[in-house]
């Protein structure tokens, strides 16, 4: 097979990091702070019919342009991500139910409301709408570009969202090991009642890493629909949010390591879309090589599992009243 | 209630534990339908339609004829299956989301068994593929069972994997060993399996109660009831049934009472897996006769929203699927009749079942509190200096109501 077709596979594969670390970032805020997200795939899919319809409205209709159409667009589905969110929040920092019962819960959920939504969003249309929607300039990023062999493919013709998570990594850590709000927010995660006893609202911190969890999800399914596929379509989340949770888990609830296992699993997505006329993998009917991405994740997720450890009290309801 | 009027006034021990429950899970399920139905109200009015004349249409469609509650019936059949797969995990404290991976599998295992098995003579036949159904859910089902007892793997995320390889596996077997056989002239079209023979296909009973044909009304409603009667059974009455209820609310108090939670885990997911391979017969052994391509999905996800309107319970579950069977039966008269769009009926449901898990839980709250009181109360009566209940009290484990939440191992 031709170099270029890795190359390629590579920058497929960057893209697909993006998806999987913005969904996976939202999942660390959530857990650090002691919510157990499982409804990140039903916010993404939030996302990506809010986040299509976005991109569209900001650069069509408002006659928006470059290349604040698109970008408006991604906050449009962020913001949709966040409100659904809260959902999950009032459901489990208020009413203090199972957390896994109201994730599932917001994925069933999710379904139907993309539907209804893009119903109200797209003249009636309810499981896709019309391809080629507007999305950002495409970046050559300089230099890398520019590798010869073909190496410089993977680095060109990328979404500027690619550049924008792989540097999200930057305030995330600074938010959550160097601010008071992030260490605050990990003591809720930790051990509540001892956050409470020194002031902390844990609900209050609860809520926020709820709904940022919400708002990255969101806009890593808006990216995913306007940036990535063009239009919206049911069922094209195909289980992204799951895996993002898995590259979570993996990474031990760290933003710096999840860099890494949100780009193994990006890969793992790019390999049925690029390279399945590589040597091993062609000689597979096209229905295993799609299998590839859900087996590389039960084997990672089976084989290390052992290994992390969660936020101790994720999961966990947390009776005490409002704090200070 | 007539039982409260001959009680002494102020005795609450006077109402047996199991029937404050019922009633208590009884007011839940209304509260949170009312809550549905106003919130769906408004959303007909910002339509500029009128929600009695909508709601009433969606009953005239589902239960206003014969016909209607034979589709009502046909709908609900495969969802009592794939809510029961979900109740039985579900009860161990464990979720099975995978349910919909297992009938896709099961649904190949079936259709094999279908067109190899054919020499057999008819009830035979059909048991054997029934049978083949669920030893392909149950083998599906093993497999995150397996992780979780052996690495500790999350069944939420590896069931999610399985339903992803399962789509693919499905698309595979008609592709290539279950494709359809040549046909003369062309007539290739459909990407399917062979036709079943007649001896492997479920009888319609539709004809009996004057049913129409199209609704595809089998026996296998039936077996779905008989199935949740002996769910009911297993965990109300059996060894595993306390064993699985025992490892879903308190782990910790199971294992130090001799309770193998791997082996309880295991064997609830295998009976998890077989039920879960029945979800997908109504479809190609009573409606299609073949495996299609286009198969109905998410079968197995409304299982799970059917389970939490049922509250878990067997019997419950039979109701919350003709339930949900009456709403999607009513999606054909919006369509015809309003200008709602049909997706509202998804909306409905959705607030359906955040309302009733809400509801559910702040009445089992409520009712732990009040037991925790009467607790309180007879100690008093005994030792009058028995220390006072706080204020918020702690759950207890599983009490007069179904335990609706597992309590599982992160809950210390």
């Amino acid at each position: 097979m031709p170099f270029t077709d890795i190359a390629v596979a590579v920058q497929i594969s960057f893209t697909y990091f993006t998806i999987i670390y913005l969904t996976g970032l939202g999942g660390l805020f959530s857990e650090r702070s002691g919510i157990v997200n499982i409804g990140l795939e039903g916010l993404m899919i939030v996302g990506t019919v809010s986040g299509a319809f976005g991109a569209r409205f900001f650069t069509d209709t408002l006659e928006l342009g470059q290349p604040w159409g698109p970008l408006l667009g991604l906050l449009l589905g962020a913001l949709f991500g966040a409100l659904f969110a809260g959902v999950h929040a009032v459901a489990t920092v208020t009413f203090r139910i199972d957390h896994i019962v109201s994730g599932v819960v917001i994925n069933l959920v999710a379904v139907g409301l993309a539907r209804f939504l893009s119903y109200a969003f797209f003249d009636g249309q309810s499981t896709q709408s019309d391809p080629g929607g507007p999305h950002l300039d495409r970046l050559d990023i300089p230099g890398l570009s520019s590798l010869p062999g073909g190496i410089g493919r993977a680095f060109s013709g990328l979404s500027p969202v690619v550049l924008i998570a792989a540097l999200m990594v930057v305030p995330a850590w600074y938010a959550l090991n160097r601010l008071r709000w992030g260490l605050r927010l990990r003591s809720c995660g930790e051990n509540p009642e001892a956050a409470r006893s020194l002031g902390v609202s844990v609900p209050r911190y609860r809520y926020q890493g709820v709904m940022l969890s919400g708002a990255l999800a969101g806009m890593s399914g808006a990216f995913l629909a306007s940036e990535v596929i063009g239009n919206w379509r049911e069922g094209q989340t195909l289980g992204l949010g799951f895996i993002s949770l898995a590259a979570l888990i993996l990474s031990n609830w760290n933003p710096v390591r999840l860099m890494f296992f949100a780009w193994l699993f990006g890969f793992a997505v790019a390999i049925p879309l690029r390279l399945n006329d590589a040597p091993v993998i062609s000689a597979l009917p096209p229905q295993f090589i799609r299998m590839i991405p859900y087996v590389v994740t039960i084997v990672a997720i089976a084989g290390f599992v052992g290994r992390v450890r969660p936020p101790a009290a994720a999961g966990r309801a947390y009776e005490g009243g409002g704090g200070s | 209630m007539p039982t409260e009027s001959k009680a002494a006034p102020a005795s609450l021990a006077a109402r047996p534990q199991w029937f404050e429950g019922f009633v208590g899970q009884f007011l839940a399920l209304l509260g949170s339908l009312a809550i549905a139905v106003i919130l769906g109200s408004i959303l007909i009015v910002a339509y500029g339609e009128s929600p009695l004349e909508v709601y009433s249409s969606i009953l005239e469609a589902s239960l206003g004829t014969v016909d209607g509650i034979g589709y009502v019936l046909a709908i609900a059949t495969p969802l009592i299956f794939s809510a029961l797969a979900v109740a039985v995990c579900f009860k161990g404290g464990m979720f099975n989301i995978g349910v919909e991976g297992q009938y896709l599998v099961a649904m190949v295992t079936a259709a094999w068994a279908a067109l190899e098995l054919g020499f057999l003579p008819g009830p035979l036949l059909v048991t054997a593929v029934l049978a083949a159904a669920m030893l392909g859910g149950m083998v599906w089902a093993a497999i995150p069972a397996i992780l979780k007892v052996k690495t500790g793997a999350h069944e939420v995320v590896t069931t999610i994997m399985l339903n992803g390889i399962a789509v693919s596996l499905l698309a595979w077997a008609i592709n290539f060993p279950l494709r359809i056989g040549e046909r003369p002239g062309g007539q290739n079209v459909d990407l399917r399996t062979d036709q079943f023979p007649d001896g492997a296909l479920i009888g319609d009973i539709g004809e009996f109660f004057g049913v129409t044909p199209g609704a595809h009304l089998s026996w296998l409603l039936f077996l779905a009831i008989a199935a949740a009667v002996l769910v009911w059974f297993l965990i109300r009455r059996m060894r595993l049934g306390y064993e699985a209820r025992a490892v879903g609310s308190s782990p910790g108090s199971a294992k130090a009472g001799g309770i193998s939670i791997g082996a309880t885990q295991l064997k609830l997911f295998l009976i998890s897996g077989a039920l879960a391979g029945l979800v997908g017969m109504q479809q190609i052994l009573a409606d299609k006769g073949h495996l299609p391509q286009n198969y109905i999905v998410a079968l197995g996800f409304t299982g799970i929203a059917v389970a939490f309107l049922g509250q878990n319970n067997p019997i419950g579950i039979v109701f919350a699927a003709i339930l949900w069977g009456i709403l999607s039966r009513g999606e054909v008269a919006l369509q015809i009749q309003s200008e709602v769009p049909r997706e509202f009926i998804i909306i409905l449901q959705g607030i359906l079942i955040l309302s009733v898990v809400i509801t559910y839980q702040i009445a089992k709250r409520r009712l732990a509190a009040r037991q925790l009181q009467r607790a309180g109360e007879a100690g008093a009566l005994e030792d009058s200096a028995a220390p006072e209940e706080s204020s918020e009290p702690r759950e207890p484990a599983h009490e007069g109501t179904e335990a609706f939440q597992p309590t599982n191992e992160r809950d210390g």
